[in-house]
C-alpha cells in the first residue's frame, strides 16, 4: 500500500522528494488518506495479516483446534509432515498439477484468443474468424459455473456405467471402455481431473488474452503482413511478446489454482484421495488433518508449507520472465 | 531520471500486490484457525433438582442443540424438543441443523461456547478423541427415569452404550440403532429359489448362479468401498471371536494378518478374481452404485447398515422387499454363530461441559429417550432407536425393519460393535486401499499390508491419544 510513496523517495532522489514532504497536511488530504489508505490498511491488517501471523504461530503448537489450550512444540510439526508419506505424495501431486495445468491452459487459451482476434482472413483489415463473437461467448461459459458444480457434473460424465463419456466411446464402437472407471483408475484419475480444471479456466484466460491483444496497435500486424509474415509468425513474434505481462499474470494465478485444487478434487473424489492417492492434494490433507483428526497445529504447518510453495512459485515465474528477456529488463 | 523510475515504482507495487495474492490461499485455508482465548460458558444457572427435573435445568432457560442434518434429517429432535417444551413451560429448545459439524462447531469449541447438545455425526464429524475431556459423562442421563417413569437404562437394547463409552465414561449416547449385514431383494431371491449365503463357500456358489443370469453378486461405490471392510471385519470376528476385534481395536502389530481376517480377505479375493464384483465401482458415486443394486438389480447383495432402506427410498424398484441377513462366517465351526450381528448405535449425541445450559442439553436427550419420541423416530425413519419395544410386528409396513428386529432377536447376546476407525479417523486412508483391492489392483496380502500400515501409523504417533478398548 505504501509502495508508491517510498518509490518516489527512492527513485526521485532527495531533491525531488524533499519539497513534497514540506507541504502542509490539509484536512482534504488527511481525510483522503484516512478513507483510501487508513481504512483498507486496517481491514487488511485484521483480515489478512493477523490470520497469517496467527497461523504461523499455531504451526509451532500442538493445538487440537477444539480447545483453547495448546503447548509450543517447536519445529516438530514441520519435521512430522515432511516424514509423512501421504503429505509428500500430496505435495508431489500439487507439483504435477503446477507443471501441467498452467501450461496447457495458457497454450490453449492463447491459441483460441489469437484465432478469434487476428486469425481471420489475411486480406483487408486484421480481424478474427467469422463468428468470433459467438465462439468468445461460448468458450466463456464454463467459467460462469461454480467450481463445485463443475466437479459434480464431470463426476457424472465420467461415471463408468451411465456416464456420458463411456456412452460416447461405446457409441463409436470402443466397447473396451464399458465400465471403465476414469476416476477410479490411478492411470487416468489425475489426467481426468486436470482436464476438468483446464476445461473450467480456458474461457476466462482466453478473454483475458483477447483484451491484451486488442491493446496491440493494428499497424504492427499490418506491417508484419506486408513484410510477408504468416499467421504463426505473427503470433510468435508479435502477439506473444506484446502480451508477455498478461501471460505472466495468468501463469501466477493458474499456479495458485494448481497448488490449491481443493474444490475440484473434493468434488471428484469425496472423502478420500483418489485411486492410490493419485489425486490427493495438500489442501485436502490439511482439511482432513484439521477437522477429522483434530490436529490443527500440524494442519497449519501444512498451510504454511503451501504458502511458501506458492510464494516460491510466483517468484520463479517472475525470475524466468526476467531471465528470458521480459519487458521489465528493457526498461531497467 | 524521474520519468524512468516512475514505472519502476509502479511495477514494484504491482509485484507486491501479486505476491500478496499468492499468499491468499494460506489465509483462506486457515481463516478459521483463530482460537478465542475465552473460557466462557460453564457458568450454568441451575434450577432445583427433582424427580421431574433430574438434572436441575433452570426455569425458562434456552437450550441450544446443533443436529447433524443427514439421512435422518433433524425433525426427530424437533419432535423431542416439542415434547420437552410441553413439560418445561417457558423454556425454549432450539434445534439447529448442520451438515458440517466439525467445521461449524470448531470455532465454538475453541472459543469456549459450544452448544448444549450436539449430534456429532456425518462425514465431517469431530474426531471424538479430540474433545473427549471436554464432554459430560452421560451416565446420569441413563440412570434417570424417562418421561414415562421407567429408568432409562432398563429401556435400552444390550450393549448400545458401548460405542459411546471411552475409558469408563459415557461420553456419547448413540441414538439410532444400526444393524449391519447383507441387504437383498426378498422377492428376487424367492423367484430364483436363492437364499442368503451362510458361509463364504455358499456365497461363491451364489455368485456363480448370478453370473449365469448375467448379474453380479456385489457392487460398490467409490466413497463407500469401506462397507466391504465392515463386511470383512464382521465376518472375521464371527469366525475368530472377540479377540480378533480387540487386536484391531487396540492397534496391535500384525492385527490385520490374523488368521480369521486373512481367510475372509482371501474369500473376497476369490470373488473379485471370478468377476463377481461389478467393475467400475472405484469410479462410481456411491448412491449411483447403490441404485444399480436397488433399482436395476445388477447385483444381488449389498453390505451396508440399516440406513440403506431410507437412503434409497426413492430409487428402489417397486416390490423389491428389501431384507437384511447376517454376513457369512468362514466355516461352520466359527467361534460365534452365524446369527451373531454387528450392531452399533449411531448418531452420537454429546453434551459439551462448556455449554451454557448443560442440564438443558441432558434434558433434551432425556426427552429423546422417552418412549413417545423414540416411537416417533422408528415410525418416521423406519429404523429402530436404542430404546426397546418401539417397533410393532408389522414394522410399520417395512420388510427391512421387520428383518432388523428379527436379526436382533436371533443374535441375542451375540452382538458386537467397534469404535477404532471412527475414533482415529482412518476411514479416508482405508477407502483408498479398499478401492484398489475391490478393483482387482491389489491382492489380499497387499490389502492386509496396507491396512496394517494405516494402523501402525496411528499406533506409532505419540501425539494421538490412544483409548484402551475392551
Amino acid at each position: 500500500m505504501t509502495q508508491p510513496v517510498s518509490g518516489t523517495t527512492k527513485g526521485g532522489g532527495q531533491a525531488a522528494a524533499a519539497p513534497r514532504r514540506r507541504k502542509k497536511l490539509t484536512w482534504d488530504k488527511v481525510s483522503f488518506m484516512l478513507v483510501f489508505l487508513g481504512v483498507p490498511f486496517v481491514l487488511y491488517i485484521i483480515f489478512v495479516i493477523s490470520p497469517f501471523i496467527q497461523a504461523f504461530i499455531y504451526s509451532f503448537t500442538n493445538w487440537s483446534g477444539f480447545s483453547p489450550k495448546y503447548d509450543f512444540v517447536g519445529l516438530s510439526n514441520y519435521v512430522r509432515i515432511f516424514q509423512d508419506n501421504l503429505f509428500l505424495k500430496a505435495l508431489g501431486n500439487n507439483i504435477l498439477l503446477l507443471v501441467v495445468v498452467p501450461l496447457v491452459t495458457i497454450v490453449l487459451s492463447l491459441a483460441l484468443a489469437v484465432v478469434v482476434t487476428v486469425g481471420g482472413s489475411s486480406k483487408g483489415q486484421v480481424k478474427g474468424l467469422k463468428g468470433s463473437g459467438f465462439y468468445r461467448v461460448v468458450s466463456f461459459f464454463p467459467y460462469t459455473i461454480p467450481a463445485i458444480a463443475i466437479g459434480i457434473m464431470w463426476g457424472q460424465i465420467y461415471d463408468p456405467s451411465n456416464g456420458l463419456l463411456n456412452g460416447l466411446l461405446r457409441a463409436v464402437g470402443l466397447s473396451g471402455f464399458k465400465d471403465y472407471p476414469w476416476l477410479g483408475d490411478s492411470r487416468t484419475a489425475m489426467l481426468a481431473s486436470m482436464f476438468v480444471i483446464i476445461w473450467g479456466f480456458v474461457g476466462f484466460y482466453m478473454v483475458l488474452f483477447i483484451a491484451g491483444i486488442k491493446g496491440i496497435p493494428a499497424e504492427l500486424y499490418e506491417a508484419a503482413r506486408i513484410d510477408g509474415a504468416g499467421r504463426l509468425r505473427t503470433a510468435m513474434n508479435i502477439t506473444i511478446p506484446m502480451i508477455r505481462d498478461n501471460i505472466q499474470t495468468a501463469y501466477v494465478y493458474l499456479g495458485i489454482v494448481a497448488l490449491d485444487a481443493f474444490v475440484y478434487m473434493a468434488a471428484l473424489f469425496p472423502n478420500a484421495g483418489g485411486p492410490e492417492n493419485s489425486t490427493l492434494v495438500m489442501a485436502q490433507q490439511l482439511f482432513f488433518t484439521a477437522f477429522q483428526r483434530g490436529q490443527f497445529g500440524v494442519a497449519t504447518a501444512m498451510g504454511v508449507v503451501m504458502a511458501v510453495a506458492t510464494l516460491g512459485f510466483s517468484g520463479l515465474v517472475f525470475l524466468v520472465n526476467r531471465l528470458t528477456g521480459g519487458k521489465d529488463q528493457e526498461l531497467v | 531520471m524521474k520519468m524512468q523510475n516512475q514505472p519502476f515504482a509502479r511495477r514494484g507495487f504491482l509485484r507486491g500486490a501479486l505476491a500478496t495474492a499468492a499468499v491468499i490461499p494460506m489465509g483462506g485455508a486457515l481463516a478459521s484457525c483463530a482460537a478465542g482465548g475465552g473460557s466462557g460458558g460453564g457458568s450454568n444457572a441451575t434450577g432445583t433438582v427433582s424427580a421431574d427435573n433430574p438434572f436441575g435445568m433452570a426455569g425458562s432457560s434456552t437450550v441450544d442443540a446443533v443436529i447433524f442434518d443427514g439421512g435422518y434429517k433433524t425433525d426427530y429432535v424437533q419432535f423431542a424438543a416439542n415434547v420437552a417444551e410441553k413439560k418445561f413451560q417457558g423454556s425454549t429448545f432450539k434445534v439447529t441443523p448442520s451438515t458440517a459439524i466439525s467445521a461449524e462447531l470448531q470455532p465454538r469449541f475453541a472459543g469456549g461456547n459450544p452448544p448444549d447438545l450436539v449430534d456429532n455425526s456425518g462425514a465431517q464429524s469431530i474426531g471424538i478423541s479430540t474433545i473427549l475431556d471436554q464432554l459430560e459423562d452421560l451416565q446420569g442421563v441413563v440412570n434417570a427415569n424417562n418421561y414415562e417413569g421407567t429408568k432409562i437404562s432398563d429401556t435400552l437394547y444390550e450393549g448400545v452404550l458401548a460405542p459411546g463409552t471411552f475409558g469408563g465414561k459415557v461420553a456419547a449416547i448413540n441414538y439410532a440403532l444400526t444393524i449391519y449385514g447383507f441387504w437383498y431383494s426378498a422377492s428376487l431371491f424367492k423367484d430364483n429359489g436363492w437364499t442368503p449365503p451362510k458361509t463364504w463357500d455358499e456365497a461363491f456358489a451364489l455368485g456363480e448362479k448370478a453370473k449365469a443370469q448375467g448379474k453380479y453378486l456385489f457392487l460398490w461405490g467409490k466413497e463407500a468401498a469401506t462397507y466391504y471392510q465392515e463386511l470383512a471385519f464382521a465376518s472375521a470376528i464371527k469366525e475368530g471371536g472377540q479377540d480378533v476385534r480387540l487386536n484391531i481395536e487396540n492397534l496391535k502389530p500384525n492385527a490385520w494378518k490374523q488368521d480369521a481376517i486373512t481367510k475372509v480377505f482371501e474369500a473376497l479375493e476369490k470373488h473379485i478374481k471370478a468377476g463377481h464384483f461389478k467393475p467400475g465401482g472405484s469410479g462410481t458415486q456411491f448412491t449411483a452404485a447403490q441404485a444399480q443394486w436397488s433399482n436395476n438389480q445388477d447385483a444381488l447383495l449389498y453390505p451396508s447398515g440399516s440406513w440403506i432402506e431410507n437412503e434409497m427410498k426413492d430409487q428402489t424398484k417397486s416390490g423389491f422387499q428389501m431384507t437384511g441377513a447376517p454376513v457369512p462366517t468362514v466355516t461352520s465351526g466359527s467361534k460365534m454363530p452365524y446369527e451373531a450381528l454387528h450392531s452399533g448405535a449411531g448418531e452420537p449425541f454429546i453434551v459439551p461441559s462448556q455449554g451454557k445450559n448443560v442440564p438443558g442439553g441432558k434434558e433434551l436427550l432425556r426427552a429423546m429417550l422417552s418412549k413417545e419420541a423414540a416411537t416417533n423416530f422408528a415410525k418416521t425413519k423406519l429404523a429402530p432407536t436404542i430404546v426397546k419395544g418401539t417397533v410393532p410386528a408389522d414394522g410399520f409396513g417395512s420388510t427391512a425393519l421387520v428383518s432388523q428386529i428379527k436379526m436382533l432377536d436371533g443374535a441375542g447376546k451375540n452382538v458386537f460393535n467397534w469404535q477404532v476407525f471412527d475414533l482415529y479417523g482412518t476411514n479416508k486412508d482405508q477407502l483408498v486401499v479398499w478401492n484398489a483391492f475391490l478393483d482387482g489392483k491389489s491382492s489380499a496380502a497387499q490389502l492386509a499390508d496396507a491396512l496394517q500400515q494405516i494402523s501402525d501409523k496411528v499406533a506409532n504417533d505419540p501425539s494421538i491419544k490412544k483409548v484402551d478398548i475392551k
